[in-house]
């Protein structure tokens, strides 16, 4: 008797839990997909929900850190897997060269509404055909607690390197601002990096290091701002700070007088798309002055639209926050990402991992 | 027994009970940290806390992404630790109670993914899974599991197979009963704690298994994937009030398996 | 029961679990051991055997060195783990009465259940400048001044340490319970002292629980990204971060796999030191 009883308990187990997987296993299929391949601050809801309400279509979204690790999940697809594409803009060229991005309308797409050194042309057009738009921006510059640290100080790089801040200092991860910024604390520009001032470079960057208390990726760089950790966040910009500011008012940041390096994203249709007109439609919807406000003001982080009419939709608030004011001055006195070909970039990663190391 | 040497027992144990105490303290630390933030006011889970507010479990109820990344935890979970179970109980079966050739190496073989990285095992699913252009999804995060587990079940399954439960088997069969009746009607209620001990820890190692599940998935992702996604914004309550609800739910799981399962045998 | 056809059906019940391995385990690790051998050139992977690879780890200090951190941040985790789990499985077997034992084991465990990743941000909140610990030695008055704990080798160690130390709880406790009192019992009967009694009967006793945990507490700690990636701070680089590193930014697979084998080689190495203690045996 006790036997069947276990029996019938284990029964019961088993059969709860294929009929829990038979129940969810078959996933609800929309009338239509489509597949994009983003950063964080396009799976908000608050964007992607009014695009599939209107279209009656299911956006499914994976996001990824990385243009290297978005390429390696593109060549490990199926071709036709993928329609839209959120990219690093300075990423474009090499992408296009790839053959991965299908040509976009110009004249469907409000191209001249967008700021006019963000419209970065060279980079996405190719034989005057375009390939992407880009789509947000801001900046990798210095973030800091004002309350903790003498603001007038932040506007010069080369207090980072002094002993002022000694065990202050947060560096954020990734290799590419970092370097830029070296190179203008250097007195360079980013373009006028070589392999040749890279081990000068490395110098500099093993100086940072000694003066940081840790180098870290968006989560660990922006909670060690919160904590306390450290007060200034180098890398950092309106993307660190914005969210957590309603919150905490003492955290700001600042483009250092030697320049800031701006940063931007880029929407663009993958070639091999059987849904193109959809992809499109998408584009056409993250570009229009509402689907702009939505993204510049994402839960994953803020950042400036690129298309200036977004302006007509934010709320005073979100403007000061984004600091839209003071966009002309900070684009004049910003720099590009710079773009190294693939032998430098791998040299750059080189000496980004020794100092990571260091 | 006089007064006196019942305090210094007592006394004695005050070393042993500190240490626990400790221990402990040290063990729920974080936990406890992760469970007051959750009910932060404010959205930067640091200290101080300003709560207590309710709003980020409101707000993790409302996420849909979160949501359905709950459910494909559970269902991966469940599933995976069933056929973990189910053919590490077989692969056991047959090596205890059949005398083949080789059953060393095989045990050998069974139980090799135990002594490789997670990391090691999730890269080299996904180049297998790339080369064969097999597409990413539950299933793949799901084989992955099956993986990591299935030589776990085994060992349990396989080191309480002992002679005696042999002798019954033997009985059974001398009474007429097949190889099937025997197993399912003698062998598995006589395994149940350790089939039982089997699945509870596949089910704790799938459900909060990453890194695997980082690398083998596309669109649905489980609940760590996702938790580490809604990271990468920086910190939110929201992640503490997951971590919170899921905490609240296992205690409730392994109160219930306690009280109503395990008293029940002993009756 | 042992003739032609029992054999047979052994076989049929052995081969699911066989082809699994054999398909998801086995030939993912011979592809990856293939894939160390080719290289990423570009956009491209030159599919031709070379051992540039692990030419280049040997080359580039910042490989050799995050192995080198790697043992040693494993070799320290493992140690620190199992001196404060022993006392604690021994307190839990020995002290606490049998009724309360499964509870005490539950109680212990139940903190794992929340998620592994929240989990690590957790101890960041407690171990940073401004989180628990600083304010609680402000609070009390040992430091004038606020202190961090976070973003360095020790909090990486205190967060595997965290996870480690229940496991290896489980896996002592699990052998001393197994041990019949009366071993103890003529030990001391024959005038063995406490001390004695515990180095000559007890420790060896519970040296395969030791072991067991111990060799699960360096294969997990030494492959894990997610603990020096939250609470490391990058002062320093681990093995699987540099692993991480060279998919996430190069989509270099094939170095990455090189890394992995020689992961695994340092680990079988591991494996072959401890592997008497590591018999399946059954009851």
């Amino acid at each position: 008797m006790s036997i069947l009883n276990k029996i019938r308990i284990s029964g019961i187990c088993c059969l709860t839990v294929f009929s829990a997987a038979a129940f969810s296993v078959t996933p609800v299929q929309a009338a239509d997909e489509l597949n994009a391949l983003v950063w964080c601050d396009h799976t908000d809801p608050a964007l992607i929900q009014p695009f599939e309400e209107k279209h009656g279509v299911r956006v499914n979204l994976k996001e990824y850190e990385g243009t290297g690790t978005a390429l390696a999940i593109v060549e490990q697809s199926q071709p036709g897997d993928w329609d839209v594409f959120v990219i690093d803009g300075v990423d474009v060229p090499r992408v296009v060269d790839a053959g991965l991005l299908a040509e976009l309308p110009a004249n469907e797409l409000p191209l001249d509404d967008v700021f006019e050194q963000v419209q970065m042309r060279d980079v996405t057009m190719r034989d005057g055909k375009m390939y992407a738009i880009m789509e947000k921006f801001g900046y990798n510059v210095v973030s800091y607690n004002k309350t903790k640290v003498d603001p007038a100080d932040m506007r010069d790089l080369n207090t980072l390197w002094s002993d002022k801040y000694k065990g202050r200092i947060a560096v954020y991860d990734y290799y590419i601002p970092l370097m830029d910024l070296v190179a203008l604390k250097m007195g360079m520009k980013p373009s006028d990096i070589t392999a040749d001032v890279l081990p000068k470079m490395k110098e500099a960057l093993f100086q940072l290091k000694e003066n940081s208390v840790m180098v870290g990726e968006v989560v660990s760089s922006t909670t060690a701002l919160a904590t306390g950790e450290a007060d200034i966040l180098i890398g950092g910009g309106e993307w660190a700070v914005a969210v957590m500011q309603s919150e905490n008012p003492d955290l700001d940041w600042v483009l250092p007088d030697q320049g800031g390096i701006l940063w931007s994203q880029s929407l663009a249709v993958f070639a091999d798309s059987k849904r193109k007109d959809l992809a499109l439609e998408f584009v056409k919807y993250v570009m229009s002055p509402e689907g702009q406000a939505r993204l510049a003001t994402s839960s994953c982080f803020w950042g400036m639209p690129a298309n200036r009419k977004a302006g007509d939709v934010l709320t005073a608030e979100q403007k000061q926050a984004l600091r839209w004011d003071e966009q002309a001055t900070f684009l004049k006195n910003s720099h590009r990402y710079f773009i190294p070909d693939a032998d430098l970039d791998a040299k750059m990663l080189d000496t980004w991992t020794e100092f990571l190391q260091h | 027994m006089t007064v006196r040497t019942d305090l210094t027992a007592l006394l004695r144990q005050i070393p042993a009970v500190a240490y626990a105490l400790l221990l402990y303290g040290f063990i729920f630390l974080p936990v406890l940290v992760l469970v007051t933030f959750s009910f932060q006011e404010s959205r930067v889970p640091v200290p101080p806390f300003d709560g207590p507010s309710l709003q980020w479990y409101q707000a993790i109820l409302e996420d849909r992404r979160l949501m359905s990344a709950l459910a494909n935890s559970i269902v991966v979970a469940l599933v995976s630790s069933a056929v973990s179970v189910i053919l590490g109980f077989l692969a056991a079966f047959a090596l205890a109670r059949f005398t083949l050739p080789g059953s060393k190496f095989f045990q050998g073989l069974l139980t090799a993914p135990l002594t490789v990285s997670y990391l090691i095992i999730a890269m080299g699913l996904l180049i297998t899974f790339n080369e064969f252009g097999v597409p990413k999804s539950l299933l793949t995060i799901g084989i992955g599991h099956v993986v990591i587990n299935l030589p776990l079940c085994f060992a349990i399954l396989y080191s309480q197979m002992g002679e005696h439960q042999r002798n019954v088997e033997q009985a059974a069969r001398d009474l007429g009963a097949n190889e099937w009746q025997v197993m399912l009607l003698i062998s598995v209620p006589m395994l149940w704690p350790a089939l039982f001990a089997s699945f509870f820890l596949s089910v704790t190692f799938s459900w909060d298994e990453f890194i695997i599940a980082f690398m083998v998935s596309k669109f649905d992702v489980t609940l760590p994937v996702e938790i580490w996604s809604m990271l990468r914004s920086g910190l939110n309550p929201k992640t503490n009030a997951i971590g919170s609800l899921v905490f609240l739910f296992s205690f409730v799981i392994v109160l219930f398996l306690d009280l109503v399962v395990f008293r029940n045998r002993k009756t | 029961m042992q003739g032609q056809s029992g054999k047979s059906r052994g076989w049929a019940l052995l081969t699911p679990a066989l082809l699994w391995t054999l398909l998801f385990f086995m030939m993912p690790l011979l592809i990856m051991g293939t894939y160390s051998f080719w290289e990423r050139a570009g956009m491209k992977l030159v599919r031709s055997a070379s051992l540039a690879n692990y030419e280049k780890f040997f080359d580039k200090t910042y490989f050799v060195g995050s192995l080198v951190n790697s043992i040693e941040v494993t070799v320290i985790v493992t140690v620190v783990s199992v001196l404060l789990a022993y006392p604690l499985a021994w307190i839990l077997a020995e002290r606490v009465p049998r009724r309360w034992q499964r509870m005490a084991l539950i109680l212990a465990i139940l903190p794992f259940w929340t998620s592994y990743v929240v989990r690590s941000y957790s101890w960041l909140l407690v171990l940073s400048e401004g989180g628990i610990i600083s304010n609680f030695l402000l609070d009390v008055g040992i430091t004038a001044d606020p202190v961090s704990f976070a973003n360095n080798r020790g909090a990486t160690v205190i967060g595997f340490v965290h996870f480690f130390v229940m496991l290896l709880t489980l896996t002592i406790y699990a052998n001393l319970v197994q041990l019949p009192p009366s071993y103890r019992k003529a030990a001391a009967d024959l005038g063995a002292g406490p001390v004695q009694s515990f180095v000559h009967i007890i420790l060896p006793l519970t040296l395969p629980g030791i072991m067991v945990g111990a060799f699960l507490t360096f294969v997990l700690c030494i492959g894990d990204y997610i603990t020096p990636q939250i609470l490391g701070g990058n002062r320093e680089l681990l093995l699987p971060q540099t692993m991480m590193l060279q998919i996430s930014r190069r989509s270099d697979f094939p170095m990455a796999s090189a890394l992995a084998m020689i992961l695994m080689l340092v680990i079988s190495v591991v494996y072959i030191a401890c592997a008497r203690w590591l018999k399946l045996d059954r009851v």
